[in-house]
């Protein structure tokens, strides 16, 4: 690992200790400079959890008396307090951990589910507290924090394109050159970091096209005509974009591989890893074992040319469990390769959460029929999506939903017993129901639902995908009152 | 749960149109009365109606004799409900808060309070100290009058429907869902058929309980029903530990909210809007529930907001429910008009079950009745958190930066 410090080092601290971080590094960056894997703990057994590219949960953390900041997202500043969460009495000595021991049969579905302490009386009063409070991931925002409103910005354009990467680039320029009124929403603080982290040479943007940068947009209203991002940054407020037209530019992620240990701080995703190698000079790990569905190669000679040690290249449908219970120890390839991280690149799929908003219609379940006209998908986000490889021996250890803690076992108790409904699946298990809602875990969801019952996949109806997806905070909502008028 | 691949009966006692928590509870109950031969056919999927979508308050007291006993008498069944399904609904009897930040409606509270005692409501309205002590998070400076609902609580959706339909299969009762009515067929003042596509089932009795889609289901029956489907929205903040006891509800919002048992606190505002039915969610809810927890919890201002959807109700002329028999059909009951359907099933089961198996209409639904807004007896309840749109009042901070519309983009613009 890369722990050279520039001489433009800053401190912060972690659990109360004290780091150094480089200036412009996340706050994950930092983290990982450091040595420190685990960030957080998962809900119900406390399975600690890393920077994946996966899920959101792993990141989050409370940072200055905020709750449940992505550390990701977040740039580390001098003097920054950040803090693991859900975890008693210390971070160090987390007492909850225990939890792990219980069967795995009792949590399914969530420890609130009590079976012997029967509701309406004083003692599910007691057990209902008990359990909020392992529960409750962080612990509430600082009395002493600020709660104004975020005033919300409107803005009217032509066309609105959503990710500022090489297909989301050409799309905007195109538009701006035939005249067009433009404007460009990226996560990232420079648009189309994954990019150039492949290698991909990026033209530069029309200088007439309006572009903003850090920012997710979450929400596509009323048939994909009123538009709703919100900054990272929690003391800006949010924007809502008219928009004649959309482009989704939104590419593609790799999902986690099924398997057991898919977890463990360590395991990562192309994007991820290549963010933090590229933009922050931190590798994956020591020795990185790369797995894929084709893009493996790439990637793997781009995390070594930015001076990561690769010590396994590899199909994912060989991968059969990852090593480690703190963080990866090694692979099991049908060999064990000895290795402290795991970057998986494929199988590829497209988030499908926004196109699902816009086109998405019914009065007994929101379900996509045809996508208007007046929205394209451009670049990987359109391409197909892969197949997820489910192992012909699904252990059912493996983690599907590490947000909400839903294990494969889980699902499978309920597919078994005959329920293939992925909504009612979601309201049995809360698979899909934390921060990521649902993206990738409704992806290995459905995957496992059409491997158990050997029906195709697409023959299941996907749950309903839901802004805002904790992009925006309350104060930002607030911000939007007056903004965005009732549809009278 | 096993999945429901059995065929569909072509006969049976009583057929009930809707899957939800009215419909499975009038279910349940009918099964207990001895009615056999009980089919519930549902055209969405388990929970996929308002009964999954709700905010899963519970209350037993509201400011009308008629409301507040039949809310009373759901609530007692609501705390016997665990032990009567056999399964454990969740409910937590954490007691419902009703804020006030304006005299008229502190003024409400004070009329409140015979009537709950009158009917048997344990509620009070709480001094500053008890506030304090009881909801330590809100903004006190802003509340002018809290009146605490000790009969009240939550119980989580998915609990309480999962126990409802095992309750009912146990009994002998035939749920099915992703099964639609697509018509009816009469024989004189009777409907004496449902059409499932091309299946038919005969019925003795119908019950219609199917939420949104009261109103198509009667004109289907070729009857009229008051009232019209109307989206309400809901959002869920990101999990933490305890913050907010008690359920709550922020009267001059149109706010009412809670912390779940997993921390995720969920609630939602009305806002002034002309009807959708549609469950798509629109982003100005989302602003106006975001401005009442701002305003009312400060502390949840920097609180992320993970999701947020919309549910169909079926809103009736006096957002009152209308329960029993249909008056130009012989043999079709309603459970419809539900706002407050979530609190008011367990009761509203028994009872129209009850009038279904015994033919004796139980006093606190004959209020109810469906037809009282052809008689001309509505029943005007001021403490629910609805409103017609054009009564409902905007009292929320709403900064006005419509201008950045018409400015030139790239001015505005952060790059």
């Amino acid at each position: 690992m890369n722990s050279q410090l520039s001489p433009r080092s800053i401190e912060f601290y972690w659990n109360g200790r004290r780091m150094e971080a480089r200036e412009g590094d996340s706050v994950a960056a930092a983290l990982r400079r450091n040595g420190i894997l685990a960030i957080a703990r998962s809900r119900k057994l406390h399975r600690p959890l890393g920077h994946s590219g996966s899920y959101i949960a792993g990141v989050l953390a409370r940072v200055n008396g905020r709750p449940n900041v992505r550390l990701d997202q977040e740039p580390c500043r001098p003097g920054m307090r950040v803090a693991m969460q859900n975890v008693w009495p210390s971070a160090r000595f987390d007492l909850l951990a225990a939890a792990q021991l219980l069967p795995a049969r009792w949590v399914y579905g969530g420890f609130e589910h009590s079976r012997w302490t029967p509701s309406g009386g004083r003692a599910y009063a007691v057990w209902e507290r008990l359990m909020a409070n392992l529960a409750g991931m962080g612990t509430p925002p600082d009395a002493s924090l600020p709660a104004a409103a975020r005033p919300a910005r409107r803005f009217k354009v032509e066309v609105l394109v959503i990710g500022g990467g090489v297909a989301g680039r050409r799309a905007a320029n195109a538009a701006a050159a035939a005249g067009r009124k433009v404007a460009l929403v990226t996560r990232g603080e420079t648009p189309g970091r994954f990019s150039a982290a492949l290698g991909f040479t990026l033209e530069p943007l029309n200088e007439a096209i309006g572009v903003f940068c850090g920012m997710e947009l979450f929400g596509c209203y009323r048939e994909g005509t009123l538009l709703v991002a919100a900054p990272h940054r929690h003391d800006e407020g949010a924007v809502a974009f008219d928009v004649d037209e959309i482009v989704i530019a939104t590419g593609r992620r790799s999902m986690p591989p099924l398997v057991p240990g898919n977890h463990v701080p360590g395991v990562m995703d192309a994007h991820a890893a290549l963010e933090l190698a590229a933009g922050h000079g931190v590798m994956p790990g020591d020795a990185v074992a790369v797995v894929g569905t084709g893009a493996e190669k790439l990637v793997a000679e781009r995390l070594q040319g930015f001076g990561a040690s690769v010590v396994h290249v590899g199909a994912i449908a060989d991968l059969r469990r990852i090593i480690g219970r703190r963080c990866v120890r090694a692979i099991d390839v049908g060999r064990t390769v000895r290795c402290d991280a795991v970057v998986h690149a494929g199988p590829w799929r497209a988030d499908p959460n926004l196109l699902f908003q816009i086109a998405a219609e019914g009065l007994f379940q929101l379900v996509v029929d045809d996508t208007p006209r007046r929205v394209s998908v451009v670049g990987a986000a359109a391409e197909e999506d892969e197949p997820i490889h489910v192992p012909a021996t699904l252990s059912p250890d493996t983690l599907v939903c590490p947000c909400m803690d839903v294990t494969a076992g889980e699902l499978l108790s309920h597919i078994d017993a005959g329920e293939t409904d992925p909504e009612v699946l979601k309201r049995l298990t809360s698979c899909g129901m934390g921060p990521c809602q649902g993206y990738p875990c409704w992806e290995s969801m459905l995957a496992i639902l059409a491997a158990r019952t050997g029906r195709p996949p697409g023959e299941f109806r996907r749950p309903s995908h839901r802004p805002p997806r904790r992009s925006i905070t309350v104060a930002q909502a607030a911000g939007l009152c007056g903004v965005v008028e009732p549809d009278r | 749960m096993p999945a429901d691949e059995t065929m569909l009966p072509t006969k049976t006692n009583v057929l009930i149109v809707g899957g939800g928590i009215q419909g499975l509870s009038c279910a349940f109950n009918l099964a207990e009365a001895g009615i056999r031969e009980v089919v519930v056919l549902d055209a969405g999927y388990w929970q996929g109606g308002a009964s999954g979508r709700n905010g899963t308050l519970i209350r037993a007291g509201f400011l009308t004799p008629e409301w507040t006993r039949l809310f009373h008498a759901s609530y007692e069944e609501w705390r016997g409900l665990s032990k009567r399904l056999r399964h454990n609904v969740m409910f937590s009897p954490r007691s419902y808060t009703v804020i006030a930040e304006r005299d008229a409606t502190a003024a409400m509270f004070e009329d409140a309070l015979p009537v709950h005692r009158e009917v048997g409501v344990r509620s009070a309205i709480l001094g500053r100290r008890a506030l304090e002590e009881h909801l330590p998070a809100i903004a006190h400076d802003r509340v002018k009058a809290a009146l605490r609902l000790f009969d009240g609580g939550v119980a989580p959706h998915h609990a309480v429907m999962k126990g409802y339909l095992a309750a009912c299969r146990e009994r002998g009762v035939a749920v099915h869902y992703r099964r639609a009515v697509t018509g009816f067929e009469k024989t004189g003042g009777r409907v004496s058929a449902a059409l499932v596509g091309h299946h038919r089932i005969v019925a003795d009795t119908f019950v219609v309980a199917a939420g949104a889609c009261n109103t198509a289901l009667a004109a289907q029956m070729g009857v009229s029903l008051a009232g019209y489907p109307m989206r309400i929205e809901a959002m869920a903040l990101e999990p933490m530990r305890p913050l907010i006891g008690p359920a709550v509800s922020l009267q001059d919002r149109l706010c009412y909210m809670h912390q779940t048992a997993r921390g995720e606190v969920v609630g939602g505002a009305e806002v002034p809007e002309r009807p959708h039915n549609t469950l798509r969610s629109d982003p100005p809810t989302m602003a106006a529930t975001a401005a009442a927890y701002l305003a009312m919890f400060p502390r949840l201002a920097e609180m992320r907001i993970m999701r947020h959807w919309a549910g169909i109700i079926h809103v009736s002329p006096d957002f009152g429910p209308m329960i029993g028999r249909h008056p130009a059909l012989d043999n079709v009951w309603f459970s419809a008009g539900w706002s407050y359907g979530f609190t008011g099933a367990p009761g509203a089961g028994a009872l129209l079950a009850a009038a279904i198996a015994r033919g004796t209409i139980d006093d606190r639904i004959r209020p109810f009745a469906v037809d009282r807004f052809e008689r001309g007896r509505p029943i005007a309840e001021a403490a629910i958190n609805l409103a017609p749109p054009d009564e409902i009042s905007g009292d929320v901070a709403t900064p006005s930066t419509r201008k950045d519309l018409d400015r030139p983009l790239g001015a505005a613009l952060t790059t």
